[in-house]
């Protein structure tokens, strides 16, 4: 916490604060009841509410992550504290209205009883740590059919069975390694675009271009383009509007030049 | 008639051999309905023998309703250098509430621990079901019928606890507005 806590030069040394952790919003609120010496019963809202803001924006000031769930507690507190300054209407029997902290105080009453009983059972849990049992996969009997206590068996169980198997198949049954062979060569291309062109009839090269199937399919049909034009098999046309027209020239492919070509 | 030191001997056997803790009774069902008073005491022999006090390396628990074999805790330092074991995991303060809250509240649902907790804790729970310390018993008849959880037998056995009334009880404050606390709603399992 500390090195966080420096790494803020604006923070002078003195500043330097221990921030406890706490477990959530209503373990920063007890811890905020306990130093302010209030009982829970009766909470001075309006301070409680301004130390829990300060509490965050120091969370905010040391880069911590502010949980959601502290943000939505801050909320309610506002909430709680702007009814408070509001005149209680008084019911019709005459009888004073219900306190509007009554809420906030069962929560805090109720998650000071939990904490407590999360310590006990955290000291019977540090105690019994070093107790160790037969592990509890049953005896392989030679009975004819294994008994299975369904009572034991729970969902969970069979979801992480489920998932054992899964992933034994997996291991069991590896995937077919797929060498993929390389579909687009320079001389299909080339071919194609020599079948496909004519004298007369001009030949859109973008609009070509942008009916192959995938990169690499543009890619080797615009090296055979290249080829094409290095062969002077082809002329080009660029219109105004930037199509690039492409036509065939009188020139015969010699069969060793085709050779030549990747395939 | 079986004597009581061949008794004695048998109940000690079966005990040695069991994965999980035997009730009482259906540990006596090995012997024969007449000499079940006998094997009453033998067992009570068998127990007294493994007690406590007893310096031995395993001692008879009673636990989750029934008896079991156990190593003694001062051992650990032993089983650990023995077994390789580095550390056993210890449970996080977030993990002790939630057992706490569904020990003490069940059955309840994920967003009623959060609304206890003031916290997300759905990863918790997840965390003690892989644990196994608590289950899902079912969902619960409103919207979004989410799961409903539970403490499991492993939990009476992990936490040491014959049922779960053996549950250390909740300080009950006095609650100022006067509102009946919930009652705990406790269940053997």
């Amino acid at each position: 916490m500390s090195s966080n806590a420096e790494q803020q030069g604006g923070l002078p040394e003195s500043w330097r604060v221990q921030l406890p952790v706490f477990e959530g919003p209503l373990d920063l609120l007890l811890h905020l009841v306990r130093i302010n010496e209030v009982e829970i019963t009766d909470i001075p809202v309006a301070v409680i509410c301004d130390q829990f803001y300060e509490y965050l924006q120091l969370m905010d000031e040391l880069n911590l992550d502010i949980a959601a769930d502290y943000i939505y507690e801050a909320a309610q507190l506002i909430h709680l504290k702007s009814k408070l300054l509001l005149p209680r209407p008084a019911t019709a029997g005459g009888e004073e209205a219900e306190d509007p902290r009554q809420e906030l105080v069962e929560r805090l009453l109720e998650y000071q009883r939990i904490k407590e009983a999360a310590q006990s059972l955290g000291e019977i849990h540090s105690l019994r740590r070093g107790i160790w049992s037969r592990p509890s996969h049953p005896l392989e009997l030679e009975n004819d059919e294994p008994m299975i206590d369904l009572g034991d068996v729970s969902l969970h169980d069979l979801l992480g069975c489920l998932k054992n198997v899964l992933v034994r198949y997996d291991h069991e049954h590896p995937d077919p390694l797929h060498v993929s062979r390389e579909t687009f060569t320079v001389r299909d291309q080339f071919q194609r675009l020599l079948e496909a062109v004519s004298p007369d009839r001009p030949f859109d090269l973008l609009a070509d271009l942008r009916q192959r199937s995938c990169r690499a399919e543009i890619v080797a049909a615009f090296l055979a383009v290249l080829e094409l034009a290095h062969l002077s098999l082809v002329r080009f046309h660029q219109t105004a509007g930037g199509e690039i027209l492409v036509y065939r020239t009188a020139r015969e492919l010699q069969v060793h030049e085709l050779e030549a070509i990747e395939g | 008639m079986t004597d009581s030191a061949e008794m004695q001997a048998a109940l000690e056997a079966v005990l040695f051999v069991a994965s999980a803790p035997i009730p009482r009774s259906k540990l006596l069902e090995i012997f024969d309905e007449g000499e079940r008073r006998a094997a009453g005491e033998a067992l009570d022999v068998v127990v007294s023998r493994y007690g406590a006090e007893a310096a031995k390396g395993i001692l008879v628990e009673e636990v989750a309703g029934g008896l079991r074999l156990v190593t003694r805790p001062e051992l650990h330092g032993y089983l650990r250098k023995f077994f390789e074991v580095t550390g056993r995991t210890k449970l996080s303060m977030a993990a002790l509430e939630t057992l706490a809250i569904v020990a003490y509240r069940q059955p309840v649902t994920g967003p009623e621990v959060q609304e206890f907790r003031g916290v997300n804790s759905l990863g918790v729970l997840k965390t003690l079901l892989e644990r196994r310390l608590v289950k899902i018993a079912g969902r619960k008849q409103v919207v979004g019928k989410p799961f409903l959880y539970r403490t499991t037998r492993e939990f009476l056995m992990h936490f040491g606890l014959e049922s779960l009334e053996d549950l250390p009880p909740l300080e009950e404050i006095e609650d100022v507005f006067g509102t009946s606390q919930t009652p705990l709603e406790l269940e053997t399992l």
